[in-house]
């Protein structure tokens, strides 16, 4: 069949595209991480990914950045290496706030690298001995980046190099709802006319659809074990996904419990279609509720629209279908599992 | 048809009430699991700050709200349900019952309430809300139980099946629950609170539409 083709194909593009295509150039960590107001400081950046000696250093710019209005513009580039730059500040003689320390974002622009950030890198914090700076912070505003088009994926500091398990821990998510929405569409064509197949499609999608919850969490497992510190942190999203599996478990304990099949195919049906209704506030209503570490502002479950650019896009979506398009095949060969299994039953 | 659905309603509820008077063991078995476990888990927890009060409590209204209901389909044999079914539509049978269970768990989380109260104190700063919340609290406990032992009664182990299906299903209502109670105890700060209790009411509407569409599938054999 055509789309069991372009499951495998999909999902060996995913793979491989996921896997080799690299990280954009992000600066690691800058030496050192503060300075005082009204001086004049070095300070080196580590770069990853980085080719600064490609092009002309002269061409390469940098910046300290409070917001959008006030930054200060790197002098004096010179390349060390590849992977390091060292720039020179004139840390004017006030902060841009009015405290006692403001914390600065590093921007660098780089002809072939292209523009890479680092969030709070350096913490200048106020010396009033020195008033005799004549740096200003609106003097010098960020403009002329240079803009590099390529296919790489974001660098993100915290995740870096996992942010590759975007494309095998978030459409497990999706396989597992398109799952439990086929059987409870099952489900409710069984209750409407009773019929095993239906009620052994139902089950079978239900089946796949646990075993990509399990798979989820493994890999969700994984990727909080590296970004998160520890692989169970008793996040909010992570408790209520175990809890949805439970949910999910349940309904094999419920239709084994009965005698008769018939029985049990309805009322197993009947709690299907009840167990995704419960799914909904479980996955998508609790979660706002608590804080979280997954991205999305305050335990929002949605996947911020910010979180993916569009080279990500290309390999994303693909894996969605693919891992989408698995599941089905999975559950078809269950299904086939099922019937020969009651036809050699009604033999015996 | 009106009036009949609501003369059937009334009937039922009021033979909810006459059983539940003439079988006085069952109701007097369920306030003293109420007041034996109380003793329990005051007895157990040697100090109870606002913050454990809040957990035990709702502890102790979960465990007594799953066995308060579970009766209410498990109780009732196969002969008398044949003759439900050929006297009322389900939705009257599954109203009442989720009406009378809701009254029911109303006054079991009160006399809770009272009585974990007189023995571990009482740290509830606006009783208005918490009011409100044990409402909201056996409404939601009331609907999503009832429904569900409406299942777990046609199996030989309806006990654990009662359990293992309510446990995971009630969480969403139960930590909402959990959260509002805090914020009654002044626990936690949180002035969007209306918001929990919208989305209790939300919670509560999905699963009564679910109730009354799935009922009719499950009460015939």
């Amino acid at each position: 069949m055509w789309w069991k083709s372009a499951s495998v194909i999909l999902l060996v593009y995913a793979i491989i595209a996921g896997l080799v295509v690299p990280l954009k150039p992000g600066i690691d960590h800058v030496t050192p991480d503060s300075a005082a107001t009204g001086k004049r400081f070095d300070l080196e950046v580590h770069g990853y990914n980085t080719w600064y000696t490609r092009g002309k250093s002269t061409d390469i710019r940098a910046w300290l950045q409070y917001d959008s209005l006030r930054a200060i513009a790197g002098t004096d580039i010179r390349v060390l290496s590849d992977t390091t730059l060292q720039v020179s500040f004139d840390i004017p003689s006030t902060l841009p706030n009015e405290g006692e320390s403001a914390m600065l974002n590093l921007i660098v622009s780089h002809p072939t690298d292209g523009v890479s950030l680092l969030p709070s890198a350096v913490e200048v914090e106020l010396d009033t001995a020195h008033t005799s700076s004549a740096a200003n912070w609106t003097d010098h505003p960020i403009e002329n980046l240079h803009v590099v088009r390529d296919f790489s994926y974001p660098y993100r500091n915290v995740i870096y190099e996992t942010i590759r398990n975007t494309y095998f821990h978030v459409p497990m998510w999706f396989a597992l709802m398109f799952m439990f929405l086929t059987s409870v569409i099952y489900s409710i064509r069984y209750l409407n006319h009773p019929n095993e197949a239906d009620d052994r499609r139902a089950v079978a999608f239900t089946e796949t659809g646990l075993l990509f919850g399990l798979l989820g969490l493994t890999t969700g497992m994984l990727w909080a074990h590296y970004a998160w510190g520890k692989a169970w942190s008793n996040d909010i999203k992570q408790l209520m996904t175990a809890v949805a599996l439970l949910v999910y478990a349940a309904y094999f304990i419920l239709r084994a419990s009965f005698d008769e099949p018939e029985k049990g195919a309805r009322l197993g049906a009947v709690y299907n279609i009840f167990a995704f209704a419960s799914l909904v506030p479980l996955l998508y209503i609790v979660p706002r509720l608590f804080a979280s570490l997954h991205p999305g502002a305050t335990g929002n479950p949605a996947f911020g629209s910010q979180d993916l650019d569009n080279t990500m896009r290309l390999v994303f979506y693909p894996s969605i279908i693919g891992f989408v398009l698995l599941g089905v095949w999975i559950a078809q060969i269950r299904f086939r599992i099922l019937r020969l299994q009651q036809i050699a039953d009604d033999q015996d | 048809m009106h009036t009949n659905f609501a003369n059937q309603f009334l009937t039922l509820l009021r033979k909810e009430f006459v059983i539940e008077f003439r079988q006085r063991y069952a109701i007097s078995g369920i306030v003293l699991y109420v007041v034996s476990m109380v003793f329990v888990v005051y007895a157990s927890s040697i100090k109870v700050g606002p913050k454990e009060w809040n957990v035990f409590f709702w502890l102790i209204v979960l465990f007594a709200g799953i066995n308060a209901v579970v009766k209410s389909f498990v109780q009732e044999s196969g002969s008398r349900q044949l003759y439900y079914y050929q006297l009322v539509e389900p939705s009257v049978l599954i109203s009442a019952k989720i009406v009378y269970n809701t009254l029911l768990l109303m006054a079991l989380t009160v006399l809770a309430y009272g009585a974990y109260g007189m023995v571990a104190g009482n740290p509830v700063k606006d009783p208005l809300l918490f009011m409100l919340v044990l409402f909201l609290a056996s409404l939601g406990f009331s609907i999503a139980f009832t429904f569900l032992s409406s299942i777990a009664a046609k199996a030989s182990n309806s006990a654990t099946l009662m359990a293992i299906l309510s446990f995971p299903v009630i969480l969403p209502i139960l930590l909402t629950l959990l959260r509002l109670s805090s914020v009654s105890l002044r626990l936690i700060q949180d002035t969007a609170y209306r918001k929990d209790i919208v989305n209790l009411v939300a919670i509560d509407v999905i699963l009564i539409a679910l109730a009354y569409i799935l009922f009719p599938f499950i009460w015939r054999d």
